[in-house]
C-alpha cells in the first residue's frame, strides 16, 4: 500500500508536470487549429532563460518572471511573425514551419548557451510532507502547488473574466467573433503569450526538478504532448490536463510494477492510437 | 573578373588544406571524438587531454625526430558521420595511427575501416566487443564491460560487503555488458549475496522514481546504477531525495565533473569502479592533473585521460617500432609491456587486443573522486 501510494505521488508528479507543456499546446491547437510543434522549443528557452536570470539576480523568483516575459514575448513573436501569415494556407504548411522552428530554436539554445548539460541549482522551498506514512519530497510538495495554482488561474482566467469569453469565442468562430466586435487577432496573442508563459515555467521546473537544462531537452516534450493532445482531445484544455495526468500515473505504476523494458514513451503513443481507432473525439473532446 | 577572382578564391581555398598537408613533414595521428551533440563534454575533455600529450610529446623532440601532428574530427558520437570522417583521416590526411575517443556505436563503425587499410587504431574507453574484434590493428585502452562489471561486483562483495543488491541498468551495449558482467560473478564466485531487483531504464530517462520507490521497497544494501553522468547523477540525488540510505556504487560512465555537479551533496560517498585514481602518486598522473586543471579550469576525467593513455601508448609503439609502418606499430603495440599511462600501469594487450591494468574504485568525497580501492586479481581484470 505504501508502495502503491509512493507510486501513485511521483505519477502525479510527472502527469502534473506534462501537463504545464501540455497546456499551451491545447490552448493554441483550440485557438488557431495549429499543431504547434515549436512549442517545446519555447519550453526549452524558458528553461535556458530562467537560468540565466537566476545566476544574474541570485532569486529564482526574478529567474521565473525573466523566463516568463521572454517566453511570452517569443511565443508572441512566433504567431505573429510566422503562424499569422501562414494561416491562410493549409494546416500541414505552418505545421511544417512549427517543426524548422523548433530544430532552429534548439540549435540556437546550443550554439548561445554551449553543447553542456547546465545545472539549476535552486531549490524550491516548499516543505516537505509526510502524509499517510509516505514521505513527499519537498520538490513534489513544489511541482503539485505550483501546478495546482496555473490551473486555477486558468480556469479563472477563461470562465471567469471577459478575456476568457473572448478567447472561447474566438475558438469556436473566428470570423463571427471578429465581426461580433472581439480583436480577435490580439485574442490569439494573448492566448500564446499565456501559453508560453506556462511552457517557461514548466521548462524552470523541470530544469530545478532533474537539475538537468540542455538544448535537447525539448525533443521528447515535442512528440509526446502531440500524443497527449490527441488523447484529451485536440484544443480541450481539461482534457489535455487529464490525458498528462493519467499518463503520468500509467507510465509511474508500469515501471514500478510490470517489468516491462519498455521505453516509458511508448506508452502515450499506444494510447493515442487507441483513442484514434475507439474515439477519435479523444477523452473531452466533442466530435 | 570580380567572378574570376572569387572563383580563384574559393579554388585556393578548397586546394589549401591539401597542399598543407603534403607540405608539412609531420607523423600525424588522427582523433575522432564527440565535440558536439550530447556526448560533447567528454568529447571536449578527450580533445584537451590529447591535446596536452601533443604538446608534451612534441615538447620533448617529436617522435623518430618529427613533430606530431594531431587531426582531430568531430563525430557525434554518431555512426555515419564517424564513417565519413575516418575515409578522410584515411585517405585525404593519410594518418599513421588513430585514437578513437569515442563512444562504442561511432567505434564500432569505423574499426574495420582502420583494420582495412592496416592503420592501428586505439579505442580509448568505448567499452563494446566488437571493436577489437574487427581485427589485429584494432586495440583498446579501457575494460570491456564484461571486465569492469566482474571488477564492480567483486568490489560490491568483498570491499564493500553488500549481502542485498539491486542492479539498474541503463539499456544499451554498455549497461548491459556492465550488468551481465556483474551478475556473472554473482553467479559463480558469491552465491550466497541476493540479487533482490533488476530492471533496465530507458537511455533518455529522466525519472527514476518509480524505479526507485520499487528498490526501496526491496531494501537492498547496495544498488549498482550503470549510465552516463547525466542518468547517474539524477539516480543518486533521487534517491537520496526519497531517503533510500544504500550505498550506492556506479561505473565509470559515471566519472566526470559533470557527474558531481548534477548529484550535487547527494554525491557523497558515491562509489565508482574506473580506471583513472585521481590519488595516483605517480608523478606522470598528479603532474597531468595539475596541468589539466590550471589549463581548462574544470576537473580532468577518465575519458580524457583514457584518450591521452591512448595517444601515448600509440607514440610509445611507433618509438618501439623506429617507423610508422602499421604493422611494425601494430607489433609494437602489441608487444607493450608495463607502460606507465595515467590511467594505471598498462601490462599489455591480450592477443585479442584487449587492455589489462588494475581496475580503480573511486569514492566521492568532499565533492571530489579519491581512492577508496584497487582491484587487482589477474582473474578478474584479464578479458
Amino acid at each position: 500500500m505504501h508502495l502503491f501510494l509512493e507510486q501513485l505521488l511521483n505519477g502525479v508528479a510527472i502527469g502534473s508536470i506534462y501537463a504545464l507543456v501540455t497546456l499551451g499546446l491545447a490552448l493554441v491547437y483550440g485557438i488557431l487549429r495549429i499543431l504547434h510543434v515549436a512549442h517545446a522549443a519555447v519550453y526549452t528557452v524558458g528553461a535556458y532563460l530562467g537560468l540565466l536570470f537566476f545566476k544574474m539576480s541570485g532569486s529564482l523568483l526574478v529567474g521565473c518572471a525573466g523566463a516568463i516575459a521572454g517566453c511570452a514575448v517569443l511565443g508572441v513573436a512566433i504567431e505573429r511573425l510566422i503562424y499569422f501569415p501562414l494561416l491562410k494556407y493549409p494546416p500541414y504548411v505552418p505545421l511544417i514551419a512549427s517543426i524548422a522552428i523548433l530544430l532552429a530554436l534548439e540549435e540556437v539554445c546550443r550554439l548561445v548557451a554551449g553543447p553542456y548539460i547546465l545545472t539549476f541549482p535552486a531549490q524550491l522551498r516548499f516543505p516537505a510532507l509526510h502524509v499517510l506514512g509516505v514521505d513527499v519530497p519537498s520538490s513534489v510538495t513544489g511541482i503539485l502547488c505550483i501546478t495546482a495554482a496555473i490551473l486555477a488561474f486558468l480556469w479563472f482566467l477563461t470562465t471567469r473574466t471577459e478575456t476568457g469569453l473572448a478567447m472561447r469565442a474566438v475558438s469556436q468562430d473566428l470570423a463571427i467573433a471578429d465581426a461580433m466586435g472581439i480583436n480577435s487577432h490580439a485574442v490569439i496573442s494573448f492566448t500564446f503569450a499565456v501559453g508560453s508563459a506556462i511552457a517557461a515555467v514548466a521548462g524552470v521546473l523541470v530544469g530545478i526538478y532533474y537539475n538537468q537544462v540542455y538544448s535537447t531537452m525539448g525533443s521528447v516534450p515535442a512528440y509526446k504532448t502531440l500524443a497527449i493532445i490527441v488523447v484529451g482531445g485536440l484544443g480541450s484544455v481539461p482534457g489535455a490536463v487529464a490525458a498528462s495526468l493519467l499518463l503520468g500515473i500509467a507510465e509511474t505504476l508500469l515501471i514500478g510494477y510490470a517489468h516491462i523494458p519498455l521505453p516509458r514513451d511508448a506508452l502515450a503513443f499506444l494510447a493515442m492510437i487507441a483513442v484514434l481507432m475507439w474515439r477519435s473525439e479523444g477523452l473531452f473532446g466533442s466530435r | 573578373m570580380k567572378r574570376f577572382a572569387l572563383w580563384t578564391l574559393a579554388l585556393s581555398l578548397v586546394l589549401f588544406p591539401l597542399g598543407a598537408a603534403q607540405a608539412a613533414d609531420t607523423v600525424k595521428i588522427g582523433l575522432l571524438a564527440p565535440l558536439t551533440g550530447f556526448a560533447a563534454a567528454d568529447g571536449a575533455s578527450v580533445l584537451n587531454s590529447v591535446k596536452l600529450a601533443v604538446e608534451k610529446v612534441n615538447k620533448e623532440g617529436g617522435i623518430l625526430g618529427k613533430q606530431v601532428e594531431l587531426v582531430a574530427y568531430d563525430d557525434r558520437a554518431d555512426g555515419k558521420e564517424a564513417v565519413g570522417l575516418a575515409q578522410k583521416l584515411i585517405q585525404r590526411d593519410r594518418v599513421v595511427g588513430v585514437v578513437g575517443g569515442s563512444y562504442s556505436t561511432p567505434s564500432r563503425a569505423v574499426a574495420p575501416l582502420f583494420q582495412e587499410e592496416e592503420i592501428p587504431f586505439i579505442a580509448a574507453y568505448a567499452v563494446h566487443p566488437d571493436i577489437t574484434k574487427a581485427g589485429d590493428y584494432c586495440f583498446r585502452n579501457g575494460f570491456l564491460g564484461m571486465v569492469e562489471g566482474r571488477a564492480a561486483a567483486h568490489v560490491a562483495v568483498h570491499q564493500l560487503k553488500a549481502k542485498k543488491i539491486a542492479l539498474i541498468t541503463s539499456d544499451n551495449d554498455f549497461g548491459r555488458t556492465l550488468a551481465a558482467g556483474f551478475k556473472e560473478y554473482l553467479s559463480k564466485k558469491a552465491p550466497g549475496v541476493e540479487l533482490v531487483y533488476e530492471q533496465a531504464y530507458p537511455f533518455k530517462e529522466k525519472d527514476f522514481k518509480p524505479y526507485l520507490a520499487a528498490i526501496k521497497e526491496k531494501d537492498p544494501d547496495l544498488i549498482f546504477a550503470s549510465g552516463y553522468y547525466f542518468q547517474t547523477g539524477p539516480i543518486v540525488s533521487q534517491a537520496r531525495e526519497m531517503g533510500i540510505s544504500a550505498t550506492l556504487f556506479g561505473e565509470e560512465g559515471a566519472d566526470s565533473p559533470k557527474f558531481l555537479e548534477i548529484a550535487g551533496k547527494a554525491a557523497e560517498g558515491f562509489l565508482i569502479v574506473t580506471n583513472l585514481n585521481r590519488d595516483d602518486p605517480r608523478p606522470e598522473v598528479q603532474e597531468f592533473l595539475k596541468l589539466y586543471r590550471e589549463r581548462y579550469q574544470i576537473e580532468p576525467d577518465m575519458v580524457g585521460a583514457s584518450a591521452y593513455d591512448a595517444f601515448m601508448l600509440l607514440c610509445d609503439a611507433i618509438r618501439r617500432a623506429g617507423s610508422t609502418d602499421g604493422a611494425a606499430v601494430r607489433d609494437a603495440l602489441a608487444a607493450t609491456q608495463n607502460y606507465n599511462g595515467l590511467t594505471g600501469v598498462v601490462q599489455g594487450f591480450t592477443p585479442a587486443g584487449e587492455v589489462v591494468k588494475d581496475v580503480q574504485v573511486q569514492i566521492v568525497q568532499d565533492g571530489a573522486f579519491h581512492y577508496y580501492g584497487v582491484v587487482k586479481d589477474p582473474t578478474i581484470i584479464t578479458p
